[in-house]
């Protein structure tokens, strides 16, 4: 089970050049959460994804972190890198076999005592045993999104993003995938998935977020005061 | 005719029978590149890697250096470095000129180049993910750095063999910062260069073999290296 957390992004600006794809978007998150982006393409949703989970940096953003608020940037994504855990749309599998992925998350997770045991337990969990000796490289989409959420389990992070998890899935394969997330968070794990079909997850979110035209116009008041939070530029 | 036949003819014998000076030749060919590829990996690595994935200013301007000094003939580095380890240059004291040292540093300059423009070449056509993947099943920089070459391995071995190939074959800066001398800076080009000079056609052609026999090696090498980069991405 997850200790309790929470993060806030509050006032997220992105440019890329002279072309604005963010501008003063809010969000927090906090354990048990699973939250909803929507939007149209070129919406900003993939870009607020990423800056979330430490891989962009924001031209500006307030981020506090159980309500502390970070010093640079370089010390935050430090500690986003460290609790958040982001999924490309589509997940990249290193080289050799599915069984090396798993492997080599567990050796990344020094809460992980008996590597061979947790390695044999998320291959069950995601139904991929009978695939563990595969090259990674040769399986399916459906397979590889398992392989995704299994190294995502050996992790073990606070907070989950998913980039269009469901894209490309066929129905067995997206009821799997449904039902790994729930299991992530009845666990205290905090979800936040972009999707074109939010309609997919049925009752697993219980925050829902639209992009449009860069902004977030539509949430379900996820704003905390951050006010007294000393502001942090991040420029 | 005659004298090309019995040139090669007597040329394998030396091979063959064990010729000590021959192989000594040889042998201080392959220790002075394999030391000086072996120096210049691991900068060019983390050089080519800056350059990929580094977003910084003239970043661009040391691509194109890099990629200029790769047509930088190897006289031109071995004059270079003669200058700077000679008696009145800056590095004289450190008494390094007709050293195998010497032909080390000439023969670092001449494959660093190579190795950072195919290296990066590597990075750059490395799917990025690799990287965010790594860092986002929380892998440390330094980790994650390793986790993409052994991702690239195939791109990295192409550059590290034809480095390889382009210093153990040049003459230029061995001769200049060697000095050709016998049982101690003699390597297999210029070797190949004196012996020619005073109508030694026998060990000349026989030294060529060896190199011959390396560049095909290096080849095949590299062949198979690509084609199984490209069937297990």
């Amino acid at each position: 089970m997850i200790d309790n957390f929470h993060i806030g992004f509050r006032g997220i600006d992105k440019s890329f050049g002279k072309i604005l794809v963010l501008d003063n978007a809010t969000i927090n998150i906090t354990n048990h959460d699973c939250i909803v982006i929507t939007g149209e393409n070129g919406a900003g949703k993939t870009t607020l994804l990423r800056i979330l989970a430490g891989l962009e940096k924001p031209d500006h953003c307030q981020i506090s972190i159980d309500q502390a608020a970070a010093e640079s940037w370089r010390h935050l994504r430090k500690r986003l890198l460290k609790s958040i855990m982001y999924l490309h749309q589509q997940p990249y599998m290193l080289a050799g076999t599915l069984r090396r992925n798993l492997e080599y998350t567990a050796k990344l997770n020094p809460a992980i005592v008996d590597r061979e045991s947790s390695v044999n337990k998320a291959l069950h969990w995601a139904g991929l045993q009978a695939l563990e000796t595969h090259p990674s490289a040769s399986l399916s989409g459906g397979q590889k999104q398992r392989v995704a959420l299994a190294r995502a389990r050996l992790r073990d992070p606070q907070i989950l993003l998913l980039d269009e998890p469901t894209s490309n899935l066929d129905t067995e394969s997206r009821d799997k995938t449904l039902q790994m997330l729930r299991e992530f968070r009845d666990c205290g794990m905090a979800i936040v998935i972009v999707t074109h079909d939010p309609d997919i997850f049925g009752s697993l979110p219980n925050g829902k977020l639209h992009l449009d035209d860069h902004r977030i116009i539509y949430h379900d008041s996820r704003i905390v005061d951050l006010d007294s939070v000393r502001k942090t530029q991040h420029k | 005719m005659d004298v090309l036949v019995s040139s090669t003819l007597d040329a394998f014998r030396l091979l063959f029978t064990g010729n000590v000076e021959i192989w000594e030749i040889i042998g201080i060919s392959f220790r002075v590149s394999t030391m000086a590829i072996s120096i210049a990996i691991p900068p060019a690595l983390v050089i080519a890697f800056f350059l990929a994935y580094g977003r910084f200013f003239g970043r661009r301007f040391l691509i194109s250096l890099f990629n200029t000094f790769l047509s930088v003939p190897a006289v031109v580095i071995g004059l270079t470095l003669f200058i700077l380890l000679s008696r009145q240059g800056p590095m004289g004291d450190f008494k390094l000129l007709f050293t195998q040292n010497a032909m080390i540093a000439g023969q670092f300059f001449l494959c660093l180049p190579i190795l950072v423009s195919m290296a990066h070449a590597a990075f750059q056509s490395a799917d990025r993910r690799a990287w965010e993947t790594a860092r986002t099943l929380g892998a440390k920089p330094v980790y994650a750095f390793f986790t993409v070459l052994y991702e690239i391995r195939f791109g990295l071995m192409a550059a590290m063999l034809a480095g390889y190939g382009r210093i153990i074959s040049e003459v230029g800066a061995s001769m200049m910062l060697g000095g050709n001398i016998a049982h101690y800076t003699r390597n297999i080009p210029t070797a190949i260069a004196l012996e020619t000079s005073k109508g030694n056609f026998a060990e000349g052609i026989a030294l060529g073999t060896v190199l011959l026999f390396l560049a095909f090696l290096l080849n095949s090498l590299l062949q198979y290296v690509q084609g199984k980069g490209s069937i297990n991405p």
